[in-house]
């Protein structure tokens, strides 16, 4: 078995950092290359980049920041945000991502899953999930970024994303996000039934968060704000979950 | 030098961007023509093996690899550039791999969850001149199918079942772990393999 993974998640929008509390109120926090190198040397085993950028000018950024974070990162990174066609998965490998994350464009068109997994591989393809509680299907779909609910229930369409394909999830916890109140365990639990790995997201406040989802099953932990503003090192909370009997790879920190 | 086969199925940038931070030159080649055959020729491959093939096959590169390896000339395979380094694969049984390696890939599973992705310890089975007699350590893997261990097998990981992470013979070499994603032992392993097929560094940036 792998290690379990620990994962900072970073959002991007015009080619800077910014983190979103439940999805508003943006703040920046410097650039991608810069905050994915310290990750990198704290021991992060993968970074997650979302670019949230809408304009024009945010997208055509793009390909300079995920070059240059392709030529500084020594561990593996994912991008997502805005891919909506089988080309974008190409053009983001070609320009050094390891993975690329689909989120409402797999919601309003499934089949670019099945075309993208037949293109690049389901190892290259994450399909990331907005599941929000819901009082008639358990947790409901939502797409553009948390602001427009589907008529998707989420179990289902995890089980379907698997179908076509999908290599892994990145699953986000709406309720959550943002909270610091720990990950929606209930979430994870149904999730981890699934043939492929689970990657937790929205709600980690503490290192005991981190250690009751994977217990729940979740294969790897992500987090923004935590690990951005430093109120815990990733070094630390590695070592925690290793301490108490998860595999975490611990190595000296690369230098180079 | 190093020449990067770019048939449009390997992570190029991620490549090009370690071997520029460890101190190698390289250079991208899109058919044989185009590339140094005294160099060092460096097969990425990400994704599926059949459309790796086909690709090469397309550009030609399948037949000059043919010929380098009937030659020994240094090459090294990452990830789908391993597996078609293999007899073959059970991706694509109707396509023949470049036979250097005995044994064939296979899928992972059952009983645990493909693709295999993240970082597992990985270990030496076998002495070679271009690694440490000790080197152990955490390597990043993503794949979903994966080559037997056979007498060319000098590292191994397991997921399910054990299988070849680095294989050698003559101077062929193979990873299937991305070596320059794995951090600071993968950057290790991965420079111990250049320096070993004959590559050396430059000053480093």
């Amino acid at each position: 078995m792998p290690a379990k993974r620990v994962i900072p998640c970073l959002d991007v929008k015009d080619g800077c950092v910014v983190k979103g509390i439940q999805f508003k109120h943006l703040r920046g926090l410097g650039s991608p290359v810069e905050l994915a190198r310290r990750y990198d040397a704290e021991g992060a085993d993968e970074v997650v980049f979302l670019d949230i950028s809408a304009s024009e000018e945010g997208r055509s950024t793009q390909e300079s920041w995920v070059r240059q974070v392709a030529r500084e990162l020594t561990i593996p990174f994912t991008v997502g945000g805005g891919v909506a066609k089988p080309e974008d998965f190409t053009r983001l490998l070609r320009n050094g991502a390891d993975k690329v994350a689909v989120n409402t464009a797999a919601v309003l068109n499934p089949e670019l899953v099945r075309r993208a997994a037949a293109l690049v591989g389901s190892q290259c393809v994450v399909a990331a999930v907005d599941a929000k509680r819901d009082r008639d299907c358990g947790w409901r779909v939502f797409i553009k970024g948390g602001k427009e609910a589907t008529g998707l229930a989420a179990l289902p369409w995890l089980q379907r994303l698997q179908e076509l394909g999908a290599g892994e999830i990145l699953l986000t916890s709406m309720d959550r996000d943002g909270t610091l109140e720990g990950f929606d365990l209930e979430l994870l639990r149904e999730a981890a039934k699934l043939d492929i790995p689970v990657i937790a997201s929205g709600g980690a406040g503490t290192e005991m968060h981190f250690l009751e989802a994977l217990e729940a099953g979740a294969d790897a932990v992500l987090a923004a704000t935590l690990f951005h503003e430093g109120t815990l090192p990733i070094a630390q909370l590695k070592q925690f979950l290793s301490d108490r009997g998860q595999l975490m790879r611990l190595e000296e920190p690369c230098k180079r | 030098m190093i020449t990067l086969l770019d048939y449009g199925a390997g992570n190029l940038a991620s490549l090009e961007g370690a071997l520029e931070a460890m101190g190698y030159a390289c250079q991208r080649a899109e058919n044989p023509a185009a590339a140094e055959a005294e160099s060092l020729w460096l097969l990425p491959g990400d994704g599926h093996y059949h459309a790796a093939q086909r690709s090469l096959s397309e550009s030609g590169w399948w037949a000059a690899l043919q010929s380098r390896i009937r030659k020994d000339k240094p090459l090294l395979g990452i990830c789908v550039g391993l597996q078609l380094l293999a007899e073959g694969s059970e991706e694509a049984p109707e396509a023949p791999g470049l036979g250097v390696f005995p044994g064939f890939v296979r899928r992972l599973g059952p009983g645990v969850k493909v693709p295999h992705m993240g970082w597992s310890m990985t270990g030496r089975t076998a002495s070679h001149p271009a690694f440490e007699e000790d080197a152990t350590g955490w390597l990043y893997f993503v794949h979903s199918y994966a080559l037997d261990v056979s007498g060319c097998t000098i590292f191994s990981a397991q997921h399910g079942r054990p299988f070849t992470a680095v294989a050698a013979k003559g101077r062929v070499l193979g990873f299937q772990p991305h070596p320059e994603k794995s951090g600071a032992f993968g950057r290790s392993l991965l420079h111990h393999s250049l320096l070993w097929l004959g590559e050396t560094p430059q000053e480093q940036k």
